[in-house]
């Protein structure tokens, strides 16, 4: 039942080429953030003739021209954007790990009703909740602090949901042996439910970090000066009087590389991250 | 795996937590599981086991109660009063005390969280005669009609790519394909911008190899056809770089959850319609395309509602110059409303009937997508 050789020749050649070119397109961006980022700001403004693909030597000095700005700190804003996306993370995990475990291994009052009005949500697009909440944060005194964008997206449905997917398959009869033995509810959860869980909770915590670190609408409008998060920083760089390539090319290889290397090193973690689920090889 | 120990519990642990590694559901699975008729859901419902056991009444709500808090305050409560809002215009923010419990240590003030003026559907009848609300409108479904059909047939030949027998280097491919994926939102906009500026790197590029430059971020009006002018605006190309660059962030995550599609494909169903002499065509399009349905239709619908909340590319965009008619989205255009002119009634109500287009597209997409599902 073979094809024809050559038939099958062709295929591959242009299967080849097109994920060959694909590749391209996506590395050369990448590329040449890290490339830019060691020019020296002449560099982007001679118009179009000759063209750099190699790295120069001015990392450093540019990285000292973005300090030296007034308006913004970027190096604390990296601080800023880790410490709220660790915490964040964590506090999230807690939250829908305990609300999954209700979920999927109890029956009470109100389940199904809870659980689709907290699904219903999923469908929103979130950020459009940004006007409430706004007004919601001013009136608890919360502009320009970390609870600002920590608080609001928490309770994250999708979280909540994945882990009663995932909590679901714990066998009955554990809990029934764990109970009988003695152990109280919460030990149930952390001793069992958590620990079984462990992959899950990986993938979901890439999902949640991922998530705060691209935030943007929401820490715009509430953080001011000294707490901003990244993304908001380079916004401020961008808005400026005048557009200082070399600098925004420094803070944007600082905020994208290092991600591109943790992506590199768990690479199969954020593929089940972003399958919220793991994929056989 | 561990032989057997003579505690049986443990054993079942054990087998447990190996099997937690893969018996995890797929995010679609989930969401077929969700999206199928409630009764058919109802037969399969099985009361867990555990609730016949004694067990205090007020675990699970305790459990539940601190994502429950959080999300009725965070969650809820601004959806809610999304809607509220759009029926007012805002005046300030409120200050008038509603509610003060005294504890002694802790005290609770309950204020009203702004001062409003009813103005009944006003806020409605305005949105239908603004000509900006029209042109984002439209610069929006402009990205949903090109640029989630192109990232979709992206994503799935380059998943019929890295899945054939044939590819070398596949998980070389699928790793650099989806390193975007990795990249903050704004970063990445930034540097795109730089990319398409005039003198950019994208145009030098063009000029060495001797094609005409483009003006990415500006021109292009002539391109734009006539009878569209009035709702699109000015500038072609500003339109055309933000489809590639949202293109590119997005197109390796749509792979990846294609590429696990295709690999839950029955590999029997391809040897029999070997057997039966189908051709590469026939097989992809009576095997490969119904088993991935599912699939499809979640990269479709999360595509959809992704396009309605764009905001940091079009935002970075038209920040670094390119002309606002052509990259202003539904979201810019809110954002604009509620923060730079604190309209924030008006802006709700636009929030609202943005929510309400997603609503009706997600819900016909499941419609025509689910509807000969066996």
């Amino acid at each position: 039942m073979r094809k024809s050789t050559r038939d099958e020749a062709i295929w591959r050649f242009l299967g080849y080429t097109f994920v060959l070119l694909v590749t391209l397109l996506m590395v050369v961006p990448i590329y040449w953030i890290i490339v830019a980022s060691t020019l020296p700001e002449q560099a982007f403004l001679t118009a179009g003739t000759d063209i750099q693909l190699l790295p120069g030597s001015h990392f450093f000095a540019n990285l000292e021209a973005l300090q030296a700005r007034e308006s913004v700190d970027f190096i604390q804003s990296i601080g800023n954007s880790v410490f709220i996306a660790i915490v964040y993370t964590l506090l999230s995990l807690v939250l829908c790990s305990m609300g999954g475990f209700a979920f999927a291994k109890y029956e009470f009052t109100f389940k199904e009703p809870i659980f689709y009005a907290i699904l219903a949500t999923l469908t929103l697009p979130i950020q459009l909740l940004v006007i409430p909440l706004f007004l919601l944060i001013s009136q608890m005194g919360l502009t320009n602090s970390y609870w600002a964008i920590i608080l609001p997206w928490a309770a994250n449905p999708l979280g909540i949901f994945l882990m009663r997917q995932n909590m679901k398959q714990i066998p009955d009869a554990l809990l029934e042996s764990a109970r009988i033995d003695g152990a109280t509810e919460f030990q149930l959860y952390y001793r069992i439910a958590l620990p079984t869980m462990k992959s899950s909770l990986a993938a979901l915590a890439i999902v949640l970090f991922l998530f705060q670190w691209n935030l943007f609408l929401f820490p715009l409008v509430v953080l001011n000066q000294g707490k901003y998060t990244i993304p908001v920083a380079i916004n401020e760089l961008v808005g400026a009087q005048r557009v200082y390539y070399d600098q925004i090319m420094v803070a944007a290889a600082l905020s994208i590389i290092p991600l591109f290397l943790v992506f590199l090193f768990l690479q199969r973690h954020f593929v089940s991250g972003i399958l919220a689920g793991s994929v056989k090889e | 795996m561990s032989t057997s120990s003579s505690n049986p519990v443990r054993d079942k642990l054990t087998a447990v937590r190996e099997r937690a590694g893969e018996a995890v559901a797929p995010v679609w699975q989930a969401f077929i599981d969700v999206v199928r008729p409630v009764r058919q859901r109802q037969i399969r419902a099985t009361r867990s086991v555990a609730a016949r056991l004694p067990f205090s009444v007020s675990a699970p709500y305790l459990f539940l109660a601190p994502f429950f808090v959080l999300f009725s305050s965070f969650l809820a409560f601004p959806i809610l009063y999304t809607v509220y809002l759009s029926f007012h215009t805002y005046q300030g923010i409120g200050n008038a005390t509603l509610l003060w419990i005294d504890l002694g240590p802790i005290q609770f003030e309950l204020t009203r969280i702004a001062q409003l003026e009813y103005v009944g559907i006003q806020n409605y009848q305005r949105l239908l005669g603004d000509t900006l609300f029209q042109n984002a409108l439209a610069n929006t479904t402009f990205i949903l009609l090109v640029q989630v059909p192109l990232m979709i047939v992206l994503g799935l030949a380059l998943a019929l790519a890295l899945n054939a027998s044939w590819m070398r280097f596949k998980g070389l491919f699928r790793t650099t394909i989806a390193l975007p994926v990795a990249a903050n939102l704004v970063a990445y906009a930034t540097v795109f911008l730089l990319l398409l500026q005039d003198n950019g790197l994208v145009n030098t590029l063009f000029q060495m190899l001797g094609f005409p430059t483009v003006p990415w971020l500006s021109g292009g009006t002539a391109l734009i056809p006539g009878p569209l002018k009035s709702v699109l605006g000015t500038g072609f190309w500003p339109r055309i770089s933000l489809v590639g660059a949202v293109t590119w962030r997005w197109t390796g995550y749509n792979m990846i959850i294609l590429l696990a599609g295709l690999q839950s494909v029955p590999q029997q169903l391809y040897e029999a319609a070997e057997i039966d002499g189908a051709s590469r065509w026939e097989k992809f399009r009576y095997v490969t395309l119904p088993q991935l349905r599912p699939v499809l239709l979640f990269v479709v619908v999360t595509s959809t509602i992704g396009t309605f909340r764009l905001f940091s590319e079009p935002l970075i965009i038209s920040e670094g110059g390119a002309s606002l008619s052509a990259t202003r989205t539904l979201v810019v255009y809110i954002y604009n409303i509620a923060f730079q002119q604190f309209q924030l009634g008006y802006a709700s109500a636009m929030t609202v009937v943005l929510v309400a287009i997603v609503a009706v597209l997600s819900i016909v997409q499941l419609r025509i997508g689910g509807e000969s599902d066996a």
